[in-house]
């Protein structure tokens, strides 16, 4: 079976800061990826390339067995894409905010107008159709854009930090709304820094650091790499992230 | 490594031309105004007379009402984007203090627009000999006082009736039509006709010169410029008592209004029709759709946007007027300041369209054609123009053919040309600097009016008919030139704006 996401030797630079480091990583099709990795790793820069919106220096993107980078709108049609800081227009209420996503992505007007009705009722925004974003919580708005992402039916969904800043009726809604993703056939990857969460529901973890694979595989494959056998996420990524000797001397190595 | 040095001399250089255009208005006024004014000086008297103190008083009425409109916005920002209010009322200062220092902030702003082009002048006459003319500038700040203070009273009056979340919007209308209320004032032979603005004149002359109609006070106003102890005390104690009076009050008011109107602003804001029709489909039509939602809902761009707007009133009065009656140069010269005033107005929709983007990363991750979502920008800065301009120029194809359709095709060509430098010369911002930018560069203001000068020559050329219509093909094709000149590929606007950024 084709991967969802082959990424091969990808490698970007920031002016001295190699923020991408040769990253080679493969994700299955219908599995839930965790990437996760210090501040700085490299996780953001990697899935903004995956997305379009970076251009790497070197390396390989293929989607579902598309060159991301020689056809960018076949790729970008069966990815979405949602940052930690949600795209919205906060003058735009969910309803008109969807029927601009859903056009960006082609899909039919009436196919778009009851998908939309389903995911607002689905995530409980149904009654604030009508609202403005500008007045809507933090959470509202995590799910309006999270909507918006659902709303062309992606096969790969990347999310970056989508629980930050949520409170835990609204992270659990989002944690079970991914699981019915993946069980629906699609592929999810995200990052985030609440490991319990990557624990829970990742069925895979990849583990970046200085823009390198430092660790992937399930957590119970984590924990023999690490040889802690009962040892949380937490614990083996600790462990495996652990300051580095040879970055610390030089940091734009 | 080049590209950056060049980007380092693209600022500088950029620095270097806004240092030269900073001292070179003032010095250029100081040279064609002041010098030779404090000549004239030297020869002529100055003396209160009832017509130039009714022009003194009608001068100042005219600085105060413009200031007002600019410490009405300050003061509603002043509520609404809190910055470091909270910072400030969390420390032991007391509120007072903290506001009357904000508002005092808000008067130095505003004398500082107008010291910028008077300092230069006023202080040119004084050196030749008039050193009691300074006291000008102690009366703009007497001014700027009081209409810091106006400002502030009449935000937070604003605040109590309507409550704060119309505050902001009511404000910013009411900022923008006192802002044009001078300059259509002052247009008003244009709107009014001929006839009826010039016994408007001269009734105020004739009322100035009348002596059984004399308004005490009114020379006060002209003694306090001239720099007489007594008016200029008075001046500046009016000033500086309305200022006093809005710190006094409003200062102990305003922190629990800030909060207020932070409230306000967190909560359900701007509920829209909650009927709502059928999905619309395709990248062009989303994004139409979506950029005049948001040009619609944005009361202070409205309001901005507008006031350029209302300059064209006059002239579109004019045109219809004389439509017609001939070979007046009145009437070229008109089909040319529409056309230019076009441009003026789609420069400044095209870069909120365009450029103001608030969520750019949707857009560069879609699968839509660059160029799709661009035109649907692009039409969306140009359609609310054509909505305006229709009633002028379908009357007046109507009534004089040929300069209708010159008339409309300079807008047409106007506008198109102001798109595309906003395209071509991206300058990514947010809506919200609009308010203090309002256009992309200063590069792009000056290729659009340029341009949009050429544009509108060619028209007013086409519009006197032949023989002068031939010679309209020398302006348009240096346009064009121009555009070509400065035209970019895809490919260079994504190079440049990943440059800048």
């Amino acid at each position: 079976m084709t991967d969802a996401l082959s990424l091969t030797g990808l490698t970007k630079t920031f002016g001295a800061k190699r923020a991408v480091d040769n990253l080679t990583l493969n994700v299955r099709q219908g599995e839930l990826y965790g990437l996760l990795g210090p501040n700085g790793a490299g996780k953001t820069t990697t899935l903004r390339m995956v997305a379009g919106l970076l251009k790497p220096d070197a390396g390989r993107i293929e989607v579902f067995g598309t060159d991301a980078l020689a056809e960018p709108s076949a790729a970008k049609r069966l990815i979405a894409w949602a940052p930690d800081e949600p795209m919205l227009y906060d003058r735009l209420n969910p309803l008109e905010y969807l029927e601009f996503v859903a056009g960006l992505w082609g899909v039919p007007a009436k196919a778009a107008q009851a998908k939309a009705e389903e995911l607002l009722r689905w995530l409980g925004l149904w009654d604030n159709r009508g609202e403005r974003c500008e007045g809507f919580s933090r959470g509202m708005k995590q799910k309006t854009a999270l909507a918006g992402a659902l709303i062309h039916d992606p096969s790969l969904l990347i999310l970056d930090e989508p629980l930050t800043g949520l409170d835990a009726a609204v992270a659990r809604q989002v944690k079970d709304l991914l699981q019915e993703r993946v069980k629906g056939g699609a592929t999810v990857i995200l990052t985030t820094h609440i490991l319990e969460v990557a624990e829970r529901i990742a069925d895979r973890i990849g583990i970046i650091q200085h823009g390198r694979l430092v660790a992937e595989g399930t957590l119970d494959e984590l924990r023999a790499r690490t040889g802690e056998a009962g040892a949380t996420l937490e614990d083996v990524f600790l462990e495996l992230t652990a300051p580095d000797e040879s970055h610390a001397a030089s940091p734009a190595a | 490594m080049a590209r950056r040095r060049w980007g380092r001399r693209g600022k500088q250089s950029n620095r270097w031309l806004m240092l030269a255009f900073t001292l070179g208005v003032p010095l250029f006024l100081t040279v064609v105004g002041g010098i030779p004014l404090g000549r004239l000086l030297s020869r002529v008297e100055v003396t209160p007379t009832p017509v130039a103190a009714a022009i003194a008083a009608f001068m100042l009425i005219a600085f105060f009402t413009l200031m007002l409109s600019q410490t009405l916005t300050a003061a509603v920002d002043a509520l609404y984007e809190r910055g470091d209010l909270d910072l400030l009322f969390s420390s032991p200062l007391r509120p007072q203090r903290v506001m009357t220092v904000r508002f005092l902030a808000v008067a130095a702003g505003v004398f500082w627009i107008f010291g910028y082009f008077l300092t230069g002048p006023l202080v040119a006459i004084a050196v030749q000999g008039h050193l009691p003319w300074l006291a000008g500038l102690v009366v703009l700040f007497a001014l700027a006082l009081a209409s810091a203070g106006a400002g502030l009273l009449l935000a937070a009056s604003l605040f109590r009736v309507i409550g704060p979340r119309r505050t902001r919007t009511a404000a910013q209308v009411t900022a923008a039509v006192i802002g044009a209320s001078f300059f259509l004032a002052a247009q008003a032979h244009n709107i009014l006709g001929e006839g009826r603005s010039q016994s408007l004149w001269q009734t105020i002359m004739r009322l100035a010169r009348d002596p059984q109609v004399q308004v005490p006070g009114l020379d006060w106003p002209l003694r306090a410029m001239l720099g007489e102890p007594l008016p200029l005390a008075a001046v500046v104690a009016a000033g500086a008592g309305l200022f006093w009076l809005a710190s006094a009050i409003l200062g102990p008011r305003f922190a629990a209004d800030a909060a207020a109107a932070a409230r306000a602003g967190r909560g359900a804001t701007g509920r829209t029709r909650t009927r709502f029709g059928a999905f619309a489909e395709g990248a062009f039509v989303t994004t139409l759709r979506k950029e005049l939602r948001l040009l619609v809902r944005d009361p202070a761009l409205l309001a901005q946007v507008l006031m350029r707007v209302l300059y064209m009133l006059p002239v579109g009065f004019l045109l219809l007027r004389q439509a017609g009656r001939g070979d007046d140069l009145l009437f070229p010269g008109s089909v040319a300041a529409l056309c230019l005033i076009a441009g003026q107005v789609a420069g400044s929709l095209a870069w909120i369209t365009v450029s103001a983007e608030d969520a750019p990363d949707l857009l560069a991750s879609s699968p839509s054609p660059v160029a799709l979502v661009r035109r649907g920008k692009l039409a969306a800065a140009a359609l609310p123009l054509a909505v305006l301009l229709a009633p002028v120029l379908l009357p007046l194809l109507v009534l004089a053919p040929l300069a209708g359709a010159a008339a409309s095709a300079g807008c047409a060509a106007s506008i198109a040309a102001a798109g595309l430098m906003n395209v071509w010369w991206q300058r990514p911002g947010k809506r919200s600097e609009f308010r203090r930018r309002g256009r992309a560069s200063w590069f792009v203001t000056i290729v659009e009016l340029l341009v949009g000068a050429l544009i509108a020559l060619t028209a007013a050329l086409i519009a006197m008919g032949l023989p002068w219509a031939l010679a309209a093909v020398a302006p348009a094709a240096l346009a064009g030139l121009i555009l070509l000149a400065l035209r970019r590929s895809d490919t260079q606007i994504a190079e440049a704006l990943r440059v800048a950024s």
